[in-house]
């Protein structure tokens, strides 16, 4: 994802900056990945474009040229399936941002020692299988498991707990799965922002809030966006949560995709919708690559 | 989204089977049958299967690789889709056996995927006759059935508050207060919206794309009242977080096994059967081979352990009293004890209607909210 280095914080040293000139085996090590890229992800990438301008035959493309699938794909029931994923990863998005700042903060600034054991403890879950931890997350919340017996001890809620299959525990589920890849690029930016700037701002008469407002948070605006994008995307394709946790009720673009390529063997709508959500997804790294615009200058 | 729902859920067709307890009782079954499998047959040394996960008995496997020294090689798919895409690709290159559902043999034949079966080599006397002959493969050109089974509905008749014996049932009870949002429906299309093709006197396989969108508004106004499309969990309904579901007579005794006051029924005035199937892949190239292989698992011995293996009902007749004694409610096995086989009907995926199908599914989802 080479978008995310535009918007990262440049290291300061410039390892970009030297006038030193490549050497050849620079340009060997640099051929195999974007051959490998170009092979493995533009040729499909391209197959798909061409294809979303095809027509259908059950299983084949007529190739050709219309218009008829994208026109397919933004009216009606796709149109409004496609803004109901925008809407639904732009908010799984901002919770998960909303979860994430405060324990990347807490680790950035007060786990001193601690703080590779906490970075692991964040990161060790998402080893294991995505679909294990939400599978995990289903049996929790299902009837009468442990969720329900937790919340009855406490007299926080009286009876059984029909959390499950509901708009709540797929947020849940969201939140939960995609937190660490938010946290750590959060993390990465706090931690970077250098301690002299915050002392400046307090003995400058500024309150811890103020300069938290002020200071930190616009400082760490490349980690949020970094969070942003690598949550939002992912999730704008997101299928199996929906479907474990969430009954499948109400239809996202990732499953309307996969259907229209399985299902109904119409790789041509299947495509058009595919190539919308990728322009969903350059519309968002635009927007966050304008977000985190200035940051050089301010650091430096 | 893609797979029949069956397939979808925790339970693999294997673990169903788990409900049947009891220990392989291969029980001492004759096999004299003329034309069967001979166990000295000499293929070409070599037999590659695509198949559904986990959906060979291993002792059958091991026992058939001992006496033939030919082990299968089997590899897997979890969707009739991907099977279709992967054999109309040049990918699908170099498969003996295929085992598609019933829903895809005609596309897959259509399409000049399969081979046609030269019945003088294989003898399917053993078979249910119920099961030959179907509508979606007249005359068995292209497939021999493997196993089968059967849309239809669990229930709490408590919650309910009475029996169902027919689809319109299944819809008036769902809205009755109690059940209203403990409602699980299938996510194929074809399952959600046929009972109301049925209802209306329709047949699903030739319903236009109009009559499939008339029928799927009653189903779109129904979706406030269901809690999961998603693969049943036989636990959700045991313990009452859903009181009233569309699934497959492998899970609903699943179901009562766990909670023995819930109930299965096949609704009329009809309802679904699939059947999942033997197929030899076009240019086979172990043809032999193939019909070697499916001689040796139409033996009823053969079948029997199969049963016990997948969960589902093989394709032998008179399987029912082969099966131990001590099996546990083996009526559901085999769809319960009044099963018409006149009033079942099998889906043949047509692409003029599979994308009304699918569309109309989205939107009911969609309709459900969420």
């Amino acid at each position: 994802m080479p978008a995310v280095e535009t918007i990262g914080p440049r290291p300061s040293g410039g390892l970009s900056a030297g006038g030193v000139a490549p050497r050849a085996a620079d340009h060997f090590i640099a051929a195999v990945p974007t051959l490998w890229l170009a092979i493995f992800f533009l040729t499909p990438l391209g197959f798909t474009v061409v294809f979303s301008f095809g027509r259908s035959t059950f299983g084949g493309v007529e190739l050709g040229f219309t218009l008829d699938n994208y026109a397919t794909a933004l009216s009606g029931f796709y149109g409004v399936t496609f803004v109901r994923t925008v809407i639904f990863a732009a908010s799984a998005s901002a919770l998960c941002l909303a979860a994430a700042y405060p324990v990347a903060y807490f680790i950035a600034r007060h786990t001193a020692r601690r703080r590779t054991l906490a970075a692991l403890l964040i990161l060790i879950p998402y080893f294991s299988s995505f679909l294990i931890r939400v599978m995990a997350l289903h049996m929790l919340m299902s009837r009468g498991g442990a969720s329900e017996i937790v919340l009855n001890a406490l007299h926080l809620h009286a009876g059984p707990l029909d959390i499950l299959d509901t708009q709540t525990a797929v947020f849940i589920g969201m939140v939960y799965a995609y937190l660490p890849i938010a946290i750590v690029p959060l993390f990465v930016v706090l931690d970077r922002i250098p301690r002299p700037l915050i002392e400046a701002s307090r003995d400058l008469g500024a309150s811890r809030f103020k300069t938290f407002l002020f200071v930190t948070l616009p400082l760490s605006r490349p980690g949020i966006a970094t969070a942003v994008l690598l949550t939002a995307v992912p999730m704008l394709g997101e299928m199996v949560i929906p479907k474990l946790l969430g009954g499948s009720r109400g239809v996202l673009m990732g499953q309307a995709i996969a259907s229209q390529y399985l299902q109904s063997q119409n790789y041509p709508l299947g495509s058009a919708m595919a190539v919308l959500v990728l322009l969903a997804v350059a519309v968002i790294v635009l927007a966050l690559a304008r977000l985190t615009k200035g940051f050089d200058e301010v650091v430096a | 989204m893609t797979v029949d729902f069956r397939r979808r859920g925790i339970l693999s067709r294997r673990s169903v089977l788990g409900l049947l307890g009891a220990a392989p009782a291969t029980a001492a079954l004759s096999a004299a049958f003329p034309g069967a499998f001979r166990a000295e047959a000499a293929g070409s040394g070599q037999l590659n299967v695509y198949s559904w996960p986990d959906y060979f008995s291993t002792g059958n496997l091991e026992a058939y690789a001992k006496k033939s020294g030919v082990t299968p090689n089997i590899t897997t798919y979890d969707s009739n889709e991907t099977l279709f895409a992967k054999l109309n690709s040049p990918a699908g290159a170099g498969f003996d056996i295929v085992i598609p559902s019933s829903s895809w043999i005609k596309q897959l034949a259509d399409k000049g995927l399969l081979e046609e079966i030269d019945h003088s080599k294989l003898n399917l006397a053993s078979l249910d006759q119920d099961l030959l002959n179907r509508d979606y493969d007249p005359g068995n050109k292209y497939s021999i059935p493997k196993d089968w089974g059967l849309l239809g509905v669990v229930y709490d008749p408590e919650a309910v508050g009475g029996e169902i014996e027919t689809w319109e049932d299944f819809f008036k009870a769902g809205e009755k207060p109690g059940v209203s949002g403990k409602v699980r429906l299938s996510d194929t299309g074809w399952e959600t919206i046929g009972p109301e093709l049925w209802l209306q006197g329709k047949d699903w396989n030739t319903a236009t794309p109009d009559e499939i969108k008339a029928a799927g508004e009653r189903l779109k106004a129904f979706a406030k009242h269901v809690k999961s499309f998603s693969g049943l969990d036989p636990n959700q309904v045991a313990n009452g977080s859903i009181v009233l579901a569309q699934t497959n007579n492998g899970t609903a005794r699943a179901a009562i096994g766990l909670n023995p006051k819930l109930k299965w029924v096949v609704p009329g005035p009809f309802s679904e059967l699939w059947v999942d199937n033997y197929a030899i892949v076009k240019n086979a190239p172990n043809l032999d081979q193939a019909y070697d292989f499916l001689a040796y698992q139409l033996q009823p011995e053969v079948q029997l352990e199969e049963t016990q293996y997948i969960g589902f009902p093989a394709a032998l007749a008179g399987l029912k009293e082969k099966l131990p004694a001590d099996t546990k409610n083996v009526d559901i096995i085999f769809g319960g004890k009044d099963l018409d086989f006149k009033k079942l009907t099998s889906f043949v995926v047509n692409p003029e209607t599979v994308g009304t199908y699918l569309q109309v599914q989205a939107e009911i989802q969609a309709a459900a909210g969420g």
